[in-house]
């Protein structure tokens, strides 16, 4: 929070009035509560603590854009930012405050320096900037949970689909695999080239699946930010997912080659020509 | 020809069956979740919001109940004003503020609500009685709260009001007795909170005088009196938001929009991958039989019978998988439900899984008509096999 403003929280209490020469206060409005009460800088508005006690007269002094915050995402609030005498008289609350923030001299340790603050006042509470982000961003832990459990449900469905293909793409290979064991290729060589086959596949199929990934993930954030009028990243294509999604996918497909090919390779020719 | 010829081939291949339909269960299972998701959390809400029968909600104006910490005052008057009309059978004011209580030897803070016990949609009797209309003394208390400081019936509690912590001083100080557990029906799991008669609140809250409440609960005779009661008010008292249950069930849509975006696109790629799996299937069993079957169509089986045979293969592929994902999916949901429903500041009584039937139904008949759709491309490739081609290239 800036050192002389203090954010206050509107929900469109705030209503345009004709200008005023006297008594106004200035304010600092959010880009999209300009827009929706068409405000410009220099247009003078009521501001008040509830609806019905818009008694306070200010005049916009200027039209900001709030940092990118994910914690006010969903709750579509609207802000202005007054200087903090006159947001405390407004508030008929003078010299009083809901937090403030302290920077520490360097290497101070952020823990131990609230514990001497708690211990040596009384009437307030001390955390470090680490305790109340965790506190704040429970939402999104809640968020994460539920996108890892989805990841895990889409990564199952993944794996018996690529299960699947590479076994009938071995399957596929039947007839040149009981050629081959004709002319008197030797089992291990139709092994290897059938796991070799199935590894091109999933390498493809995996590369081709992060192009897409990453194009879906420039689909969500330019959706998600046009929708919320917001800069946040939504989705983000690290790699890190990019190594899992492919290492995940090569694994797999190697694994169901191996299984297929094994099988095929077991079976006697004729059976594979179809004559057995 | 049997018409059992197509399932016959899907036992021929144990191994490749028994992987497709697992890969359906898991697919489909996601978009039972995910069908589920779209509307339960709208529908869990609009639950909630009906849960007393009341269809009205009188906010300050512009803004959604218990949003934020604006009140309507003088609340008497309205209230008064609101039980005149004629299709109005309930109107009841509550107020909820910060309060403490003493505890051993600490302030345990707590969530206050003011309540007319005579027009009252927010809480649940459990234990005890109710507050009688003059018991100035009496205290309903949540579980939460009462088993934070050991409470049952008959107890007696000190609450205090207005404290200031950076000095040290109270506002006001009551011993208060507890007449009843209750569930208050809009806490989330963590909530602990007590209630009392409006008035009794109202002076925790503020010095004499300050007739406000946070809001309005107000029951219409009938359901379908709802919108004309609301219009009503509306012109009575523009000082005042006035919002029907569908109102707030159109805000609060708003308000989830990620889930219902999410649950449509996880939903369309579990349909995708349905498709894909089935179709990818059924070419290749059938390019393995394409010789198989220019012989039955050479002995004078019917290209239709052929479609038919390959399509049934797709449906059962898929009545197998969906039967299993639906149970699999039922167990997901409420795994998930679990995950989203710790959202801090959560109804406790709010779900984002509803199963509903016309849920199950829609999620069952996407998924057969797209599974069996999925074997058109397979069953045209049997259908247009040339037959004297297709044998002489299977001859030995």
């Amino acid at each position: 929070m800036p050192p002389r403003l203090l954010v206050l929280l509107l929900v469109l209490a705030a209503v345009k009035v004709a200008p005023l020469a006297a008594q106004v206060v200035p304010v600092a409005v959010e880009r999209r509560l300009a827009e929706r009460l068409d405000l410009g800088v220099g247009d003078t508005v009521r501001l008040g603590t509830a609806p019905d006690s818009l008694r306070r007269r200010a005049v916009v002094a200027a039209v900001y854009v709030p940092a990118a915050d994910p914690t006010r995402l969903m709750r579509g609030e609207l802000q202005v930012r007054l200087h903090l005498p006159d947001l405390a008289a407004l508030l008929g609350a003078p010299d009083r405050v809901d937090r403030f923030g302290v920077m520490l001299a360097p290497g101070a340790n952020p823990e131990e320096a609230s514990r001497r603050f708690n211990a040596s006042a009384f009437g307030y509470r001390a955390f470090p900037s680490a305790q109340v982000g965790a506190e704040a961003s429970q939402t999104f832990v809640v968020v994460s949970r539920f996108h890892r459990a989805i990841g895990v449900i889409s990564i199952v469905a993944s794996a018996i689909f690529l299960l699947c293909i590479m076994l009938l793409k071995v399957e596929e290979r039947r007839l040149d695999a009981a050629v081959m064991r004709f002319v008197g290729v030797r089992r291990r060589t139709i092994f290897l080239a059938l796991l070799l086959e199935a590894s091109v596949v999933a390498l493809l199929g995996s590369l081709f699946g992060t192009v897409l990934a990453w194009l879906a993930s420039l689909a969500t954030n330019a959706w998600y930010r046009r929708f919320y009028d917001t800069a946040l990243t939504f989705s983000a294509v690290t790699a890190d997912i990019v190594l899992l999604g492919v290492g995940l996918s090569l694994a797999l497909g190697l694994l169901a080659g191996a299984f297929a090919a094994a099988r095929l390779v077991r079976t006697r020719p004729m059976v594979l020509w179809g004559r057995g | 020809m049997s018409p059992l010829w197509g399932l016959r081939n899907l036992a021929r291949h144990p191994l490749r069956t028994v992987l497709a339909v697992l890969g359906i269960t898991v697919a489909s299972a996601l978009l039972l979740d995910m069908v589920l998701l779209a509307g339960g959390l709208e529908r869990s809400f609009e639950r909630l919001v009906l849960s007393r029968g009341y269809q009205i909600r009188v906010t300050p104006k512009g803004t959604l109940p218990f949003d934020t910490e604006a009140t309507i005052g003088p609340v008497t008057p309205l209230v008064t004003a609101i039980r005149r009309d004629p299709d109005v059978v309930a109107a009841g004011p509550i107020l909820a503020v910060a309060l403490h209580a003493r505890h051993a030897d600490s302030l345990l803070p707590l969530v206050g609500y003011g309540v007319d016990p005579a027009g009252q949609g927010s809480y649940d009797l459990l234990e005890g009685s109710d507050l009688a209309a003059a018991d100035s003394a009496g205290l309903l208390v949540g579980r939460t709260a009462a088993e934070a400081l050991g409470l049952s019936v008959g107890d007696s509690v000190r609450l205090v009001g207005r404290l200031d912590p950076q000095v040290a001083t109270t506002g006001v100080q009551r011993t208060m007795v507890v007449r009843g557990v209750v569930r208050w029906l809009y806490d989330d799991r963590t909530m602990r909170s007590v209630g009392t008669l409006l008035p009794v609140m109202q002076r925790f809250a503020w010095p004499a005088g300050n007739d406000r409440a946070s809001l309005l609960m107000v029951r219409a005779r009938d359901d379908v009196l709802a919108a004309s009661v609301v219009a009503r008010l509306r012109e009575a008292h523009p000082e005042v938001g006035v919002n029907s249950v569908t109102d707030l069930v159109g805000q609060f849509r708003e308000r989830i929009s990620y889930f219902r975006q999410v649950s449509v696109i996880l939903g369309t790629i579990s349909l995708a991958v349905t498709v894909l799996l089935i179709a990818t299937i059924l070419t290749i069993t059938v390019n393995e039989r394409l010789g198989e079957i220019a012989t039955l169509r050479a002995l004078g089986v019917a290209r239709r019978t052929v479609v038919t045979q390959v399509l049934v293969e797709g449906a059962a592929l898929t009545l197998a998988g969906g039967a299993l994902g639906v149970l699999l999916g039922l167990g997901t949901a409420r795994y998930l439900d679990t995950i989203l429903t710790a959202f801090p500041g959560l109804p406790a009584s709010i779900s984002f899984f509803v199963p509903q039937r016309q849920g199950l139904v829609t999620a069952a008949a996407l998924l057969l008509v797209t599974g069996t759709l999925a074997g058109v491309w397979p069953a045209w490739i049997a259908a247009r096999a040339p037959i004297a081609a297709t044998l002489r290239g299977e001859a030995p």
